[in-house]
């Protein structure tokens, strides 16, 4: 079933987006400290705080356990809503939950760790280093073999997408997770489609039109032309797509 | 059993009719029973390229609708045995093509004919998903030119997916590209795509690389196909492209810029 089946008759429908959204990184997990603060900011700038949706983001906390729910009730009475958690330790993640927060994993650094968790989320039994794991992980890859032409779109809606061929201009390939490209990519690349940011990019020969990545996006005019042409990788790293040369 | 050969681009302007009727008449040259079937209802123009149209009487519209038979509506030609028209109607429109009625007509001259033709219009609606839906093969009409390679792209996406072929899932319609106004001087100056950039993008199997001709345009305005004028540069690729589509190996012409001759460049020789 494709998420974006004929919507005609459907009470929604979903789509990726990548809506602006306030980060509050915590480097302390003391409510009181918290609070003193957040007073201090309010005075200074008042209008930032209009029930301004925030993700706490704990992740240089090095503390097991937090007090989740002293932190919302802080940000709130400071007219902050926390919607969601990022990072933290699976307490953290389980009191999250409770409080009817989202949670995200954490943005991790380095490649090695990025994959890991890509290779997490879509396929949780995943053992790395496992020829057989490896396998398994196919059944949500989608394969096409051949050009992908003008006019067409190859879309894999639960994972990663693989084209042996290249991508052509006015043609479009989306995923989930990853999109690899063993061509020209000349066409759209949209990668971690329902907000993976942690979905990758990878091609022989970059030429695209538009790359994205969970809804951060780049256009040929945008790309660095000295990278046109070259084989290339590209991720989504410190807040922006970044492109690297694969070496 | 006739073979169904559409010539499509997408892009107008690119030679499709011009192609059309330089093969049609090449394959008839060749001893073949040849039809070439104008599908470009409401801008008839293969008539004129053939130089036929003061004998158009019934069209393929009429044939569709039940008013005229196929053999009073088919024109035969002139100058060359084996070689029949069927011309498009100038008063209709598109929406007067039917499947039903498009499939009936190729089944009768399948039974008659070696190679069918069907000379698409432009675009990528109805009368050109029309004249490639039965096709066994197509030939991909291009220029060296960003915008005809990517409609020619888009045609070969829509070959492998709206076509009779693929809807059955039987073996797939066989793509051939022809590269038609080739100018190997402008290729050389980079006013133009070279040969490589196109097969690289469209990655299928060249059938012909026309170069760009006076004796094209001469040849439309006269009515006469420019597969008969075999001085030219352009009848010759052509007659080169109609053996390649019978299977023969023909090593490739008029790509390269030719060194002019002393005595060409004394005379200011111009290319015919």
């Amino acid at each position: 079933m494709s998420l974006n089946a004929d919507s005609a008759d459907m009470a929604f429908t979903f789509k990726g987006g990548m809506l602006p959204m306030t980060v509050m990184e915590l480097s302390s997990a003391d409510p009181e400290l918290i609070r003193r603060q957040l007073a201090g900011k309010l005075s200074q700038s008042p209008a930032f705080f209009q029930h301004t949706p925030v993700v706490l983001s704990v992740e240089k906390l090095d503390e097991p356990h937090l007090a989740l729910e002293r932190i919302c009730a802080v940000c709130r009475d400071h007219k902050l809503l926390p919607v969601a958690v990022r990072g933290g330790a699976e307490p953290v993640r389980q009191s999250a939950w409770a409080l009817g927060l989202g949670w995200f994993a954490p943005v991790e650094e380095g490649r090695a760790r990025i994959l890991e968790s890509v290779s997490r989320m879509i396929e949780p039994e995943v053992v790395a280093d496992e020829p057989e794991a490896q396998e398994g992980a196919s059944v949500t890859t989608r394969l096409f073999r051949g050009t992908v032409r003008s006019g067409q779109q190859v879309n894999a809606a639960e994972g990663d997408l693989v084209v042996i061929g290249a991508v052509n201009a006015g043609a479009e390939v989306l995923a989930a997770g990853s999109i690899h490209v063993y061509g020209a990519l000349r066409g759209r690349a949209l990668a971690g489609i329902h907000g993976n940011t942690h979905a990758g990019i990878y091609c022989r020969e970059l030429e695209a039109e538009l790359l994205s990545v969970a809804g951060n996006y780049k256009r040929l005019e945008d790309i660095d032309s000295q990278l046109l042409g070259r084989a290339v990788e590209i991720h989504f790293i410190k807040e922006q797509l970044e492109i690297k040369p694969l070496t | 059993m006739a073979k169904i050969i559409v010539v499509t681009s997408g892009k107008g302007g690119v030679g499709k009719t011009t192609s059309a009727a330089a093969i049609s008449t090449g394959l008839a040259l060749r001893g073949k029973k040849t039809v070439v079937i104008d599908f470009d209802v409401g801008l008839r123009n293969l008539d004129l390229i053939m130089g036929c149209e003061r004998r158009v009487v019934y069209d393929l519209v009429n044939v569709i609708q039940g008013e005229a038979g196929l053999n009073q509506a088919l024109i035969r030609d002139k100058r060359v045995e084996n070689l029949f028209i069927l011309p498009a109607s100038q008063t209709r429109d598109k929406d007067a093509l039917t499947k039903e009625g498009v499939e009936q007509i190729l089944e009768q001259l399948k039974e008659d004919f070696d190679f069918i033709l069907c000379d698409s219009p432009a675009g990528i609606e109805r009368g050109a998903q029309l004249a490639m839906y039965f096709a066994d093969e197509a030939i991909v009409v291009t220029n060296p030119e960003v915008s005809s390679v990517r409609d020619s792209d888009r045609i070969l996406g829509l070959l492998g997916s709206k076509t009779r072929r693929a809807e059955q899932s039987l073996e797939p319609v066989k793509e051939h590209l022809l590269i038609t106004r080739y100018n190997p001087f402008r290729v050389t100056s980079g006013d133009m795509l070279t040969l490589d950039d196109i097969r690289e993008i469209l990655a299928i199997d060249l059938l012909g690389l026309i170069p760009e001709s006076e004796a094209v345009l001469r040849a439309s305005n006269q009515g006469v196909p420019v597969t008969h004028d075999a001085s030219s540069d352009a009848g010759q690729a052509y007659t080169d492209t109609v053996s390649r589509l019978l299977g023969e190996e023909m090593p490739l012409r008029f790509h390269e810029v030719q060194r002019k001759g002393l005595l060409s460049r004394m005379f200011g020789g111009s290319r015919r």
